[in-house]
């Protein structure tokens, strides 16, 4: 598959202080593409670097196979951006200020504005300056999807909009990558990202330290284990569970008459339930990997350790 | 090719035409100081007993408000309204646009959005300086219609040609302090630095006017005062020096290149 979007020790300072400190990474064309990260790790800057509105200080982006800067205008048209604060305070309507980046970047196909606006409940018509946070991020979104671009950056994308906005919102992501385009969002919020995105790389203090399929972070994922079993000794349970690979925190919940115990799973099910098959189980509850406590055990990790 | 039609342009009618309403106020404004002044000249500036008074005066107060000149219509017309009261409010205009044309646009965190469109950094420098253009030219016309009106019924006795020349200086000192607000914003991304530079050319520019034609020690500040290029030879009276008109026209241009590779050389919103 083609490469869409990529960067290689991509660094960036301002003054003297460098928030970018090598960031590598491939966006695979026609994929959505997650960037997760604390406030303040880099993600805002990595995106303005894709659209040139700032300039790397060092290492190789590329956008559509071109360098930002020597793309200009013509590799701009061919993407959307949202920005994330996104602020509009002329005294113009929505529907004005949409055929305005029409005409920088269009075109735009005919009822697609209008589509748009219906399907995120936008009303057009209102001076941009008088519109709430999610309206003004309604119509950021609008701008960036009009022109059906062959890449989506959004930053930030559903802050602000409330839930029945956001499945929209989703709803449009799934489309674009039916069509084919490509998208690179960010969020601080995981389980956005679980939900769209095919690829999520974690962005921790200007450096990318783990570039995971959505699927692969699940496995890896940390799982709540918890069963009860009659007809064994709670140190004999203790001890067949403890030979399984990835299993932790073991807790003996209750010992008289059916032991209950409970531990955490970080790694493959199938060595786990081969050891359970061996019990004889009256009760089993191995609940959904929980993504947001696997990415902040990466976000507090020392560097090194992480992959 | 890729702009369907009545779409060239754009960013140039967006900043002309989104802005309409403070162009058709400053309008507005420098129409009623003309109204207001010119009309007052047979009683004010061609009257024996205001003469007296202003003979009166100290000299280097009549110097300083270039009221040495007012006893005749097209002196009179050029130290109230092209000195003062116009020059005034040219300068505030064109020292807001210029200043909110690309510093301001960025400082409000629009700039970002625009960029990241299909446009190119010269581009918009450019276009918005064009729409500065368009808008003293707008003034400046007015200006020009207005006197040109006046001109009998006040009994100025205005030579047409130089009120033509006066006007294109006019013109010429409102770019410079426009585009000087342009550059500095554009070259900073703040507001406030770029109407500090567009004020700071305008009011000293006047100052060391005033100053400077106080006594020979201090004439050098002539040399160095855009409002004194403009005015020093009194273009009503005596016409327009061309030369004068052509720096302060080509110094505006200079400073829009100037903004335009500052803006492309820099990070945005950064």
């Amino acid at each position: 598959m083609d490469i869409a979007v990529s960067a290689h020790s991509l660094t960036k300072r301002f003054g003297r202080r460098e928030v970018l400190h090598g960031v590598d990474f491939e966006v695979q064309a026609g994929s959505v593409f997650g960037v997760i990260g604390p406030n303040g790790a880099g993600k805002t800057t990595t995106m303005r670097c894709l659209l040139d509105i700032i300039r790397p200080n060092g290492g190789e982006v590329r956008v559509l196979g071109q360098d930002p800067r020597a793309g200009g205008p013509d590799l701009r048209r061919r993407i959307g951006y949202l920005p994330g604060e996104l602020f509009l305070e002329g005294r113009v309507t929505g529907r004005k200020l949409l055929s305005h980046y029409e005409a920088v970047s269009g075109p735009v196909p005919p009822g697609r504005i209008n589509e748009l606006a219906q399907r995120l409940d936008l009303d057009l018509d209102r001076h941009t300056r008088k519109l709430s946070k999610g309206n003004k991020q309604k119509l950021g979104l609008v701008q960036a999807f009009m022109h059906q671009p062959e890449l989506l950056v959004l930053d930030e994308p559903t802050s602000g909009l409330d839930p029945l906005i956001q499945q929209e919102f989703h709803a449009m992501l799934r489309e674009a990558r039916r069509n084919g385009q490509t998208v690179f969002l960010s969020s601080h919020v995981l389980s956005e990202i679980q939900q769209t995105a095919d690829t999520v790389a974690i962005l921790r203090d200007g450096r990318i330290i783990a570039v995971e399929s959505v699927t692969g972070l699940r496995e890896s994922a940390v799982r709540h284990l918890r069963f009860t079993t009659s007809h064994t000794a709670a140190p004999d349970a203790v001890a067949l569970l403890t030979a399984v690979p990835g299993i932790g925190n073991i807790e003996v919940l209750e010992s008289n008459g059916g032991v209950t115990l409970s531990a955490v799973l970080e790694g493959a099910i199938q060595p786990l339930l081969h050891a359970l098959g061996r019990l004889e189980l009256t009760d089993l509850v191995l609940e959904e990997p929980d993504l947001e406590e696997s990415v902040l055990k990466m976000y507090a990790m020392p560097r090194k350790e992480v992959r | 090719m890729r702009h369907p039609a009545g779409t060239t342009l754009p960013l140039f009618r967006r900043a002309f035409f989104d802005s309409w309403r403070s162009t058709l106020a400053w309008a507005a404004g420098l129409a009623a100081a003309a109204f207001l002044y010119l009309p007052l000249y047979p009683s004010i500036g061609g009257s024996d007993q205001m003469q007296e008074m202003i003979n009166a005066l100290p000299a280097e107060m009549t110097r300083a408000l270039n009221y040495d000149q007012i006893a005749s219509g097209p002196g009179y017309a050029q130290a109230t309204l092209f000195g003062l009261i116009g020059f005034l409010l040219m300068s505030i205009a064109t020292v807001a646009w210029g200043a909110a044309a690309v510093g301001g646009d960025e400082e409000s965190g629009q700039l970002e959005l625009t960029l990241a469109h299909g446009v190119r950094r010269v581009q918009v420098v450019l276009e918005r300086a064009l729409a500065l253009l368009l808008r003293v030219l707008v003034l400046t016309a007015l200006a020009f219609v207005i006197v040109s009106l006046l001109n009998g019924p006040s009994q100025l006795d205005i030579d047409p040609a130089n009120l033509f020349g006066t006007v294109v200086l006019f013109a010429g000192l409102g770019l410079l302090t426009g585009t000087s607000a342009l550059f500095v914003g554009a070259a900073t991304g703040r507001r406030t630095y770029g109407l500090a530079a567009g004020a700071a050319v305008a009011v000293l520019g006047y100052v060391f006017n005033a100053v400077g034609r106080q006594s020979p020690d201090v004439e050098w500040l002539l040399k160095v005062s855009p409002y004194h290029w403009a005015y020093g030879n009194s273009p009503m009276v005596n016409g327009a020096d061309w030369a004068s008109a052509g720096w302060l026209w080509g110094i505006s241009a200079a400073l829009v290149a100037l903004a335009a590779v500052a803006l492309e050389q820099r990070d945005v919103g950064a």
